[in-house]
């Protein structure tokens, strides 16, 4: 027994002596957190998302912190997983709100998670921003979730005006993943929009596969028997490559667009040139982008070695809006709750924001107001600009 | 291995009602010293969620500082109360041991409750990492009763626990939310909480229906073909949600209402282990553990085995469902792509790494990997080379899980320890 | 007419993936009464095996050789390379559970499975890759039924490669030995045939196959990502069972079933359903079959 005691009494100095050497008051310090999949489905797109915030933090180190209020604060990223799991990314939220006390979230990308992890955030009055869910439901009632993108209700019916303007088609076959969020709902607006302009039944094939599918040669081939003159199909960059070849294998010839998950600059590394040609709704164009957009691409492009998707940039515009609203709301009071509100109410202020993709405005849902961009592929494999459209 | 024993020898006396003591006293000091003083001056910059597993990894700078919280607010309280309040303690115990069993099961646990319920009072993601491990623990129990003691090979339970999870929302959220998808309420809102329990088995049920599915075909034969018959019930289930758009499809359900508290989960999950514990110590455990060691031979001892069997998955999986409908009320947000492969992989994971044919085992191999998974957090990818690696050392040190064939016994735990 | 052409060449094609993948599957159920799930990311691992190679060949060889020549090489090498896979995790994870319950040796399977699929994202990152051609891909129309020269060249070296397996297992000793295994493995052992070494043989068949379908997938889907194994490796399990145990034939005829019913759904029925309709087939077909296709009566008694 005193044996016992004397060993806890070392091991209780011994850990002191370390342990004060780190103590002193608690100094605020800017979290900002990023909920992103760097594992799961759609590995890319977590990196390119931790890639343009590690960008960000960089600059923000370089000026010595973050200015609010006329005191310079230190700050830092929290990154979390959320393995393209909704729970996980429910998990991750709440984590990274209550344990890590961030500021301001950013993300998650893709709406299956960020619809979820949107409640969390407004449950705990936690301004959240994610830059690529293109959900209605993301945003919708939830006065402290916002969004650096245009909606799904807004791409679909561009995609289908311009396939109807550029080629005059009036027959059109749809390809979409069933279990996926985002590809189902964009299906379906943009379903809606096309058989608005068509009439009902001018969407001449509707066709789904399954998550993981790779073999989409049945689809194909109803779809080619339906008689349809393009093909829409809004995938995401690993499905996008297999579907295009395939449709070629089996003598299909139209156009085939998509939308801006196809944005990823790996769409064409792995596609090659059955892609080239091919045209797709964005939120940036990569090539011939100038000024700030420029200088954003050679800058990711020589740290990492490619050029950044629309994921990155959108993340950075996120993260710059956030940066903003942290330096409008004034003064940081140390109380997390208080300041996390008064990031809100700074950022639904934020007006004419001029981001790498766009200049933006939030609406009341905290939706910004931007243009979509048309991109075309061109013979080079590069995203072309090919035309703006704007609200 | 001096001290080892030493220490054994030390703490041998003090009993199950002692150690919770220990243990109140622990998150006391947490509750009312643990932000302001303690972390404060060891610097760390909150009180540490998951005994300090996060920081540690995350930032090694801060291991002394976390060593030393944990020492001070946990360990050395439990340790110093438990063997200081020993004699205290084992007189309780003692006259605990003369109440009936039932009353004395109650008071331990009440005491336990409002150990944890300090303990995630004090931030909610501790909270949420709880309540997803307890509905991880009916899960696994669940799971036991069919791959343990009755010796199948089933993958279904993502299935049974999505049809859980759908139909307890679509209850609560038809007779209690006003929401686009349903409409307004059928009933005052105030009535929800209690008819809740009710909602719970009414997703269970239909769980347990829907497994007939899996057990008409599969129980005419013996054999492996549960597991196939049991994997394409999984994709089916899966399938049918997704095109069914009136419930969201694959968009998923959200905005049920907060229902799952801690206190309910709780209680559920004593109810589950109480109720899973008399089934499979009652004769229709005996006959189930019969027909899995020998089938023709339960036969002629006339056990219907058959019946054995149905009943027994119709249960399983009725806990399933239960377990699905917490799980929905605790996210507050289902989609198909839950309840699918990988779901299927941890639920397979928690209940032979705990072990086969034991409820305690059950229990301990859910809170090992949720627990796990959560403390392993900050590694990121891998939490997933080493989370494998564990399991497999189990399994090859431990071939039917850490604590199999181990039923407990509520007396020899709670008895005094008074020599 | 020439549509459910189309839809037949779609599906042995599609089918002939299921088929070499579950035949592996299968050997290895039929020989220990394990399963082994590992055998998905063991494809996977296959895979990217047999890019490291292929891309080796192209760049290197290219010009020296003709394509067969490398076509025939990448194989080759690969299905050496891969082989080695199977043996690594028979020798990890399945002989230490040679007596424990047939579950345990599963979840080693599986968990294994996980350490290929991280271990890969790990070392190659989020990127994921692009199978380079061996071929030059044709696309050929007879009477408005397309195909490709690989579609035909999958079809082809599959049944190939499933013939060959069936002459080995039926005509060799050691086929023998795998055959009278799989009839008893507690009474074979005791006739002199090692059980340690016909294991690690099955297994390494089983990887070597794999790895072959895994070559063969890269030409016809081409993109390689580290969970690419996880869903056909459930589905060959699916297509393993349903064949019967121990039974090769059963095994490739269910792995075709399984593609014939998945295309085959979707071209009938609206393909929202496809999963939904063609699972409640398997479903069905088991209820009326409970023992598979060609399965045999259990000879010894089953371990827990």
């Amino acid at each position: 027994m005193r044996k016992i005691a004397f060993l806890l009494v070392v091991a209780v100095a011994f850990v002191m002596v370390f342990a004060f050497s780190g103590c002193g008051d608690r100094e605020t310090v800017i979290k900002v957190g990023i909920n992103a999949p760097l594992t799961g489905d759609i590995p890319k797109v977590g990196e390119g998302t931790k890639y343009a915030a590690q960008m960000w933090l960089e600059d923000i180190e370089k000026a010595g912190g973050l200015e609010v209020g006329g005191k310079k604060y230190k700050v830092e990223l929290v990154i979390e997983d959320n393995e393209s799991k909704s729970d996980s990314a429910v998990k991750a939220n709440t984590k990274m709100i209550t344990q890590d006390d961030v500021l301001v979230i950013v993300g998650p990308q893709s709406s299956a998670q960020a619809v979820p992890a949107g409640e969390v955030a407004n449950n705990y009055k936690t301004t959240m921003i994610s830059p690529w869910s293109t959900n209605p439901a993301t945003t919708l009632d939830r006065p402290y979730v916002f969004r650096g993108c245009f909606l799904d209700p807004f791409q679909g019916p561009v995609v289908a005006n311009f396939i109807i303007e550029e080629f005059g088609f009036t027959k059109a076959a749809v390809l979409y993943d069933v279990a996926s969020d985002y590809p189902k709902g964009l299906a379906e607006v943009f379903k809606a929009a096309w058989e608005k302009k068509n009439g009902a039944g001018s969407i001449v094939a509707y066709e789904s596969f399954t998550t993981k599918d790779t073999d989409f040669s049945s689809q194909l081939t109803k779809i080619k028997r339906s008689g349809a003159q393009v093909l829409f199909t809004p995938q995401y960059y690993n499905e996008v490559p297999l579907i295009v070849k395939q449709a070629k294998d089996l003598g299909w010839t139209g156009p085939i667009v998509g939308s801006d998950s196809w944005g990823s600059a790996e769409t064409v590394e792995l596609c090659g040139e059955p892609c080239y040609g091919q045209f797709f709704s964005s939120h940036y164009a990569a090539a011939g982008a100038k000024g700030a957009t420029k200088e954003f691409i050679d800058r990711y492009n020589k740290a990492h070695g490619y050029i950044p998707d629309d994921v990155a940039a959108l993340t950075w515009d996120a993260l710059r809006l956030a940066q903003q609203a942290i330096e409008n709301a004034g003064e940081l009071t140390g109380k997390i709750e208080t300041d996390r509100t008064a990031v809100r109410d700074a950022l639904a202020k934020v007006k004419d924001f001029a981001g790498i993709t766009g200049n933006m405005t939030f609406t009341e849902e905290g939706d910004p107001i931007k243009c979509a961009v048309i991109v075309k592929i061109n013979d080079k494999g590069e995203y072309e600009f090919y035309k703006s459209v704007c609200p | 291995m001096e001290i080892a024993r030493k220490f054994k020898n030390t703490f041998s006396m003090v009993p199950m009602f002692g150690w919770l003591s220990g243990a109140l006293a622990a998150v006391l000091v947490e509750y009312f010293l643990g932000y302001n003083y303690i972390s404060l001056v060891l610097g760390l910059p909150k009180i540490p969620v998951l005994f300090g597993t996060l920081i540690m990894l995350k930032t090694p700078i801060m291991i002394p500082s976390v060593l030393a919280y944990d020492l001070i607010v946990y360990i050395i309280p439990v340790l110093t109360v438990a063997k200081l309040t020993a004699p205290a303690t084992n007189k309780i115990a003692g006259s605990l041991e003369k109440i009936p069993i039932w009353l004395s099961t109650i008071i331990h646990l009440v005491l336990f409750y409002g150990i944890m319920h300090l303990w995630a009072g004090i931030n909610d993601y501790r909270l949420l990492v709880l309540k997803l491990t307890m509905v991880s623990i009916i899960l696994t129990i669940s799971i036991n009763v069919i791959n343990g003691y009755q010796g199948e090979f089933s993958c279904s339970h993502p299935g049974f626990m999505a049809v859980g999870a759908y139909v307890a929302s679509i209850l609560t959220l038809v007779l209690f939310v006003n929401d686009k998808m349903f409409g307004q309420a059928l009933l005052p809102a105030e009535l929800g909480p209690w008819l809740f329990p009710f909602i719970l088995i009414a997703g269970g049920a239909v769980a347990a229906l829907s497994s007939l599915i899996v057990a008409i075909p599969s129980f005419r034969t013996r054999g492996d073909y549960l597991a196939i018959i049991s994997l394409a019930f999984m994709f089916i289930v899966k399938s049918a949600i997704e095109n069914m758009n009136f419930i969201g499809g694959a968009r998923g359900m959200s905005s049920q209402p907060d229902y799952a508290s801690l206190p309910v989960i709780f209680c559920w999950t004593i109810l589950t282990i109480w109720i899973v514990h008399n089934f499979v110590t009652s004769i229709m455990g005996k006959a189930l553990n019969a027909v899995r060691d020998d089938e023709a031979a339960s036969e002629s001892m006339t056990v219907k085995t058959k019946k054995t069997k149905i009943i027994a998955f119709m249960f399983g999986a009725f806990w399933a469902g239960v377990a699905g409908g917490l799980f929905a009320h605790i996210l507050r947000f289902i989609n198909p792509g839950t309840f699918s492969i990988q779901r299927l992989a941890e639920i397979l994971a928690m209940v032979y790494f705990g072990g086969l044919n034991s409820i305690i085992g059950s229990i301990v191999g859910a809170v090992s990997i949720s627990l796990l998974g959560e403390a392993l957090r900050p590694l990121e990818l891998f939490k997933w080379i080493i989370i494998p690696l564990i399991l497999i050392f189990v399994m090859i040190y431990r071939p039917y899980g850490l604590i199999s064939f181990k039923e407990i016994n509520v007396k020899k735990l709670f008895r005094s320890k008074n020599k | 007419m020439d549509y459910f052409l189309q839809n037949l060449i779609n599906a042995l094609q599609w089918g002939s993936f299921y088929a070499v993948i579950s035949i592996g599957y299968s050997m290895v159920y039929g020989v220990l009464m394990v399963f082994n799930f590992a055998h998905g990311d063991i494809f996977m691992l296959g895979t990217y095996i047999g890019f490291a190679i292929a891309t080796l060949f192209i760049a290197v060889f290219s010009a020296l050789l003709p394509t067969w020549v490398i076509f025939a090489a990448v194989v080759i090498i690969t299905m050496f390379l891969a082989s080695w896979i199977g043996v690594f995790v028979e020798v990890v994870g399945y002989r230490p559970l040679r007596q424990a319950p047939r579950a345990s040796a599963a979840i080693t399977g599986l968990m294994i499975g996980i350490i290929f699929e991280t271990g890969i994202l790990i070392f190659l990152g989020a990127k994921r890759l692009s199978f380079p051609p061996l071929m030059e891909s044709h696309v050929y129309n007879i009477g408005g039924v397309y195909f490709t020269n690989i579609k035909v060249m999958v079809i082809v070296i599959s049944l190939i490669l499933m013939l060959a397996l069936h002459g080995l297992i039926q005509k060799t000793k050691w086929g023998m030995a795998m055959r009278a295994m799989s009839f008893d493995f507690l009474a074979v052992p005791l006739m002199g045939v090692s059980i340690n070494i016909i294991a690690p043989l099955t297994f390494a068949i089983g990887a070597g196959l794999a790895s072959v379908a895994g070559i063969l997938y890269g030409q016809a889907y081409p993109i390689l990502d580290p969970y690419m194994g996880v869903l056909i490796g459930w589905k060959a399990f699916v297509a393993a069972i349903l064949g019967g145990r121990g039974s090769i034939k059963g095994a490739a005829m269910a792995g075709y079933l399984l593609g014939f019913i998945e295309i085959f759904v979707a071209m009938v029925f609206p393909s929202t359903f496809r999963d939904l309709i063609a699972y409640s087939i398997i479903l069905l077909i088991l209820t009326y079959r409970p023992r598979g296709f060609f399965g045999m009566e259990y000879s010894t008694k089953l371990r827990l």
